[in-house]
């Protein structure tokens, strides 16, 4: 917690030192000193629920289930989240970087399709013969021109990141049935056994790269200057632009590795299913689920990377624990669609409170 | 689609119909004389009580899948036992995630219907490996005790049979070829290919056509009327084969709208709604080779019951049987398996 302080009042102080250069006109104090408390404290209050509901839910399973908690099972959510939770990052990182404007801001929509397309790629490479390493670094090359087509349509020719992405996601679908004719391509390769193996702490490999990739994006977004850069590009980009930083690159930057990503999570889906199926745009709304309900977990109710780690680990959680309880799987789907409503409704009305003078 | 009260009646006038059918009393079709069904309804029930049973399906989307699952659920508690329901929503992730969940869960079986085996397997190998017996519907595979299905090999070939008599041994027909990782699909097509060595005068259109799920009945359609038009001239095309009925229902629409009814289309499952485009004397479908889902389901139940309770001769597959309705029988097959 005392890292975010400490990156909240850096961001306050760059604010201060740009904001009134960049020409923004300072609104009058009473203004913002009202809303600003109650926001301060309701945001507290929702980032208390957010962790506080996580924690109910985990204990309520503990409670009735106890396997709920025995490591197996714990491996279990990981891996079961790994796929999720690796397009939520690079939705993340987008959001970051792109400002949380519903319709200007930073979005990419072609993420469950860049999976698709990803783990096509990788199988359909895989049933031509080729080995570990070629169809690795042909899935990351696919991901990566996913993420380069996002950052040319947004950054050069200016379309709406909705609008933008929403054509490249048409894109890889296409791609991908061209790829797979839309049938199940299966893939067996030293690797894909590699991935399903438990590996050290007794967490299956496929749950520990999603640790891995979310500590490195964590680390990078936390305690590097990038990461406080990304912010200020997508939360103040006057400022950032008065402060000299390239908003184009970081833009850029932030669908390449959002597609960087979603070529990961293509190699790991086809290790979970020891296939490329088709169905993975089926993905797209829980990716946009996680990355919101992360927020949740943010003291300011902004994007953040673990919050969306821990979102993604709560879906994984709250599926698992209810099939433990033997309770129907319909009801899951009901209880996410509830949560991110909530979520959803409770950022825009602080929003919504904090633009009203 | 159906009420629930209708359904219920549906599903006990099926299960009476699968009982005269195994009785190979009724009808006489080609379908009865292989028809070696153990007798699902009269031996003793025996019973589960105090056992979980994981029903996983891969969707319930369809009318077979949907009446196998519910036939499932309904038995476990028939028996005294619990049924966990597992919908996989025809979402590969869930169904894997699903069957992982059942290694912490572990239920005292597991009956995993349909689903794509290359999928599927690995984790109903582990779930065997972890000392829980694993069953299926319609998925023979090396890891399960025991599937309950049709015997595909002979519908199959019945169904292909009446397709190449009706068409009079001769002419080009479309083939739906999209679920070849669906085993029980695959086995249906080698069967249709089996019968054309024979009739070298029938030949397959190429390329063949991909079903999809989902909107599998809107995809057929599009492609069935772009193929039309591709082949305008009667008698260019005699008949599409699918390996289920739900892309023969969106292809028979099609040759409906285009007027090219003199097109016959050929699938399998007995959907109420193909069943009575069957007997439609002026809808162009051909046949549909009829399971009994209820059945099947309430079979898959029973064998992991007397497989608990102790009995190790099971067979690897327990065949229940299955009729080809055509243009003549139809009727009768609708009455057979309470759908009217």
């Amino acid at each position: 917690m005392s890292l975010e302080s400490s990156f909240e009042s850096s961001l306050a102080a760059f604010k201060a030192l740009h904001l009134p250069r960049a020409g923004r006109p300072a609104p009058p104090p009473e203004a913002v000193a009202a809303p600003g408390l109650s926001r301060g404290a309701l945001a507290g209050v929702l980032r208390f629920a957010g962790l506080l509901a996580l924690l109910a839910v985990v204990a309520f399973f503990a409670v009735r289930v106890p396997s709920f908690v025995t490591t197996g099972n714990i491996g279990l959510i990981l891996s079961q989240s790994a796929v999720l939770g690796i397009l939520g990052l690079g939705l993340t990182l987008v959001l970051i970087t792109g400002g949380s404007d519903v319709i200007r801001g930073g979005i990419d929509l072609s993420l469950a399709g860049t999976l698709g397309l990803a783990a096509a790629v990788f199988a359909t490479l895989n049933q031509a013969g080729y080995g570990d390493t070629a169809c690795v670094a042909a899935t990351l090359a696919t991901g990566l021109a996913v993420g380069a087509l996002n950052a040319l349509s947004v950054t050069w020719l200016r379309i709406l990141p909705l609008l933008a992405t929403l054509a490249v996601m048409n894109i890889c679908g296409g791609l991908e049935l061209v790829l797979t004719e839309n049938t199940t391509v299966p893939a067996g390769l030293p690797l894909i056994d590699a991935l399903n193996l438990v590996g050290p702490f007794d967490l299956p490999v496929i749950g520990l790269v999603l640790v891995a990739a979310w500590l490195i994006l964590a680390v990078t977004v936390r305690f590097t200057a990038v990461g406080l850069r990304a912010y200020a590009v997508g939360g103040h980009p006057e400022a950032a632009r008065a402060a000299g930083i390239d908003l184009t690159r970081y833009l850029a930057s932030s669908y390449l590795v959002a597609g960087l990503l979603g070529g990961v999570a293509g190699i790991l889906s086809v290790a979970f299913l020891n296939a490329a199926t088709s169905g993975s745009a089926e993905m797209l709304l829980p990716v946009i689920a996680t990355a919101f309900l992360g927020r949740m977990f943010s003291r300011r109710l902004v994007p953040t990377v673990t919050g969306t780690l821990l979102a993604a680990v709560f879906l994984g959680a709250l599926a698992n624990g209810f099939q433990l309880l033997h309770v129907s799987s319909y009801w899951v789907n009901g209880i996410e669609g509830a949560l991110i409503l909530a979520v959803v409704g409770a950022t825009s009305g602080l929003a919504g409170r904090g633009a009203r003078p | 689609m159906e009420s629930p009260a209708s359904a219920h009646i549906a599903r006990r006038s099926l299960l009476k119909a699968g009982a005269a059918l195994a009785g190979a009393l009724a009808l006489g079709g080609p379908a009865l004389a292989q028809a070696a069904a153990p007798a699902a309804a009269d031996a003793p029930a025996p019973s589960l009580k105090g056992k979980t049973i994981a029903i996983s399906v891969a969707g319930t989307d369809h009318f077979f899948d949907l009446k196998a699952y519910q036939a499932q659920i309904e038995t476990v508690k028939e028996l005294g036992g619990t049924p966990i329901g597992l919908d996989g929503g025809r979402n590969d992730k869930a169904i894997v995630s699903q069957l992982q969940t059942l290694l912490t869960q572990k239920p005292d079986a597991v009956i995993q219907t349909l689903g794509t085996l290359s999928v599927v397997d690995p984790w109903l190998k582990k779930l065997r490996q972890a000392g829980i017996p694993v069953f299926s519907v319609d998925l023979p595979s090396t890891n399960v005790i025991n599937t309950a299905t049709s015997d595909n090999f002979s519908l199959g070939a019945q169904l292909a049979l009446q397709l190449v008599s009706d068409i009079g041994g001769k002419g080009n027909i479309v083939v739906f070829n999209g679920f070849a990782g669906v085993p029980v699909c695959e086995i249906r097509y080698n069967e249709l290919r089996q019968v054309l060595k024979y009739y070298p005068e029938v030949k397959i259109v190429q390329p063949e056509l991909r079903d999809v799920i989902p909107n599998t009945v809107q995809d057929a359609y599009a492609q069935i009327t772009a193929l039309l038009s591709k082949y305008p001239d009667k008698g260019s095309i005699s008949a599409i084969w699918s390996a289920w009925d739900i892309p023969q229902l969106g292809a028979t629409q099609a040759l409906i709208a285009a007027g090219r009814t003199e097109i016959l289309t050929y699938g399998v499952d007995g959907t109420p709604e193909v069943l009575a485009l069957v007997k439609d004397p002026k809808a162009p479908a051909g046949a549909v080779a009829a399971q009994q889902p209820s059945l099947i389901g309430r079979t898959a139940v029973l064998n992991v019951a007397r497989y608990l309770n102790g009995d190790t001769s099971l067979p690897s597959q327990t065949f229940l049987p299955a009729i080809v309705a055509n243009k003549k029988n139809a009727a009768e097959v609708q009455k057979q398996l309470g759908q009217v």
